[in-house]
């Protein structure tokens, strides 16, 4: 059962990966959407997500630009956003809102403080909540509908 | 499309930094990026510049290469830098209409700038010498001490490796499904961007369904060889310090000290 669980984290920590690399187009433009944000309903089907959108975060970023701080910030805001969203699993409409207000605080803050952005901090945060709402609840909110009906594929 | 795409940045390489312990370059990569919240003036930054240039030369990484990874944030940079120029009062240096630059604006603009490509170029240095392999290694080997606090450090470890090995094979599922859908008229590309993402369900579910499939065979094949976790698990490739990372360590450590000393040593010589 132990083994299932780590595995099934590390395959959900490969599809956010994958999602963030495969679809990078789609989050470059005038509004940056991070498809793979999507995933952050998972939790509310299954445990193993929360350690595995961590490890996928991660992994993401450290693929990514932006280095060694967006890997630590965006990655420990994903865990404890995952966190919430586990203690929310039974009203799947809030599902998704830890991870659209802990991220984009999180990493709104980061553009201001961290990359210097000179915007004033509420617009950094408003701007990167924005990206997260399209995602997690344009794309999360219907694709947890879905995958309910798959529950059987969950540990 | 998914062709082009070069998984993480590693560049192959046999040079010292390459050599260097994991643990050793995440911890200097840390410290590099606190030291340049550290500086004050551009006497500072000359020095972080210097210590990066040798870095560079000494890792073998074609400055091109480091370069070319700075690309995706170039936009960033540039907004940073014209913002700050034309925003902040003080003496004025320049103006037309509206529009004016500032002795201060000016300086803060450059420092920023500065900033941040350093900061970009120190972090990515450590993903472009360090194989992500080694990079998991080094991280469930710095989270050690935490599990007294049950933090699971072998488990995230085992599932970042495992996470690794299967984006190769997820992405080649991804571009299959893609282009499967769209020979059944799935549309990917029009529309404004909530109605993109949304198309991209058809893309996500049958991604999960074969991805879950692929993590109960291999969770099956792992309990059959009897896997039971981290411990009295031996390595092949155990990481270890050597002779290389004590002199790493003894020069981050002189190179924070002029970094957080550097106004007094610089109030001395003027």
């Amino acid at each position: 059962m132990r083994t299932k669980k780590l595995i099934e984290a590390a395959v959900i920590a490969s599809v956010y990966a994958v999602l963030t690399i495969a679809l990078a187009p789609l989050s470059y433009g005038v509004m940056q959407v991070r498809v793979s944000e999507a995933l952050t309903v998972l939790p509310a089907l299954t445990s193993a997500a929360i350690p595995g959108l961590f490890a996928g975060c991660l992994i993401a970023n450290m693929v990514g630009p932006y280095g060694l701080p967006d890997m630590i910030v965006g990655g420990t805001a994903t865990l404890v956003a995952a966190f919430f969203s586990r203690m929310l699993r039974n009203r799947s409409l809030l599902v998704p809102l830890p991870p659209t207000v802990i991220n984009g605080i999180a990493v709104g803050m980061l553009l201001h403080y961290g990359y210097g952005v000179p915007l004033p901090l509420f617009i950094c945060i408003g701007w990167v909540t924005l990206g997260q709402i399209v995602s997690c609840y344009g794309l999360g909110y219907p694709l947890l509908k879905i995958l309910k009906n798959y529950k059987n594929l969950f540990v | 499309m998914i062709r082009d795409i070069t998984l993480g940045q590693y560049f192959p390489g046999e040079s010292g930094i390459h050599r260097l312990d994991p643990r050793v370059k995440i911890v200097m990569a840390l410290t590099y990026i606190v030291a340049l919240f550290l500086v004050k003036d551009f006497w500072g930054f000359f020095f972080a510049v210097l210590v990066l240039s040798i870095i560079i030369k000494a890792s073998g990484v074609p400055l091109k290469f480091i370069i070319r990874g700075l690309k995706p944030i170039f936009i960033i940079i540039i907004f940073t830098f014209t913002v700050n120029m034309f925003m902040i009062g003080g003496e004025v240096l320049w103006q037309w209409k509206f529009l004016h630059i500032t002795r201060e604006g000016l300086f803060i603009a450059v420092f920023m700038a500065i900033r941040l490509i350093l900061l970009i170029i120190g972090s990515s240095l450590l993903t472009l010498t360090t194989k992500p392999i080694h990079l998991t290694d080094g991280i469930e080997s710095l989270l050690k001490p935490l599990t007294v606090f049950k933090v699971p450090a072998h488990e995230l470890a085992m599932m970042m490796t495992i996470a690794l090995r299967f984006i190769p094979t997820l992405l080649e599922e991804t571009d299959k499904i893609m282009k499967a859908q769209m020979a059944r008229g799935a549309d990917f590309e029009s529309g404004n961007i909530i109605r993109r993402a949304k198309s991209l369900i058809p893309l996500l579910v049958p991604l999960f369904i074969s991805a879950f499939r692929i993590a109960q065979d291999l969770a099956m094949a792992m309990e059959a060889r009897c896997y039971r976790g981290g411990k009295h698990r031996t390595r092949m490739n155990a990481i270890r310090i050597r002779k290389g990372d004590y002199v790493a360590v003894f020069l981050l450590i002189l190179f924070v000290v002029i970094i957080v000393a550097e106004p007094s040593i610089k109030g001395l010589l003027v």
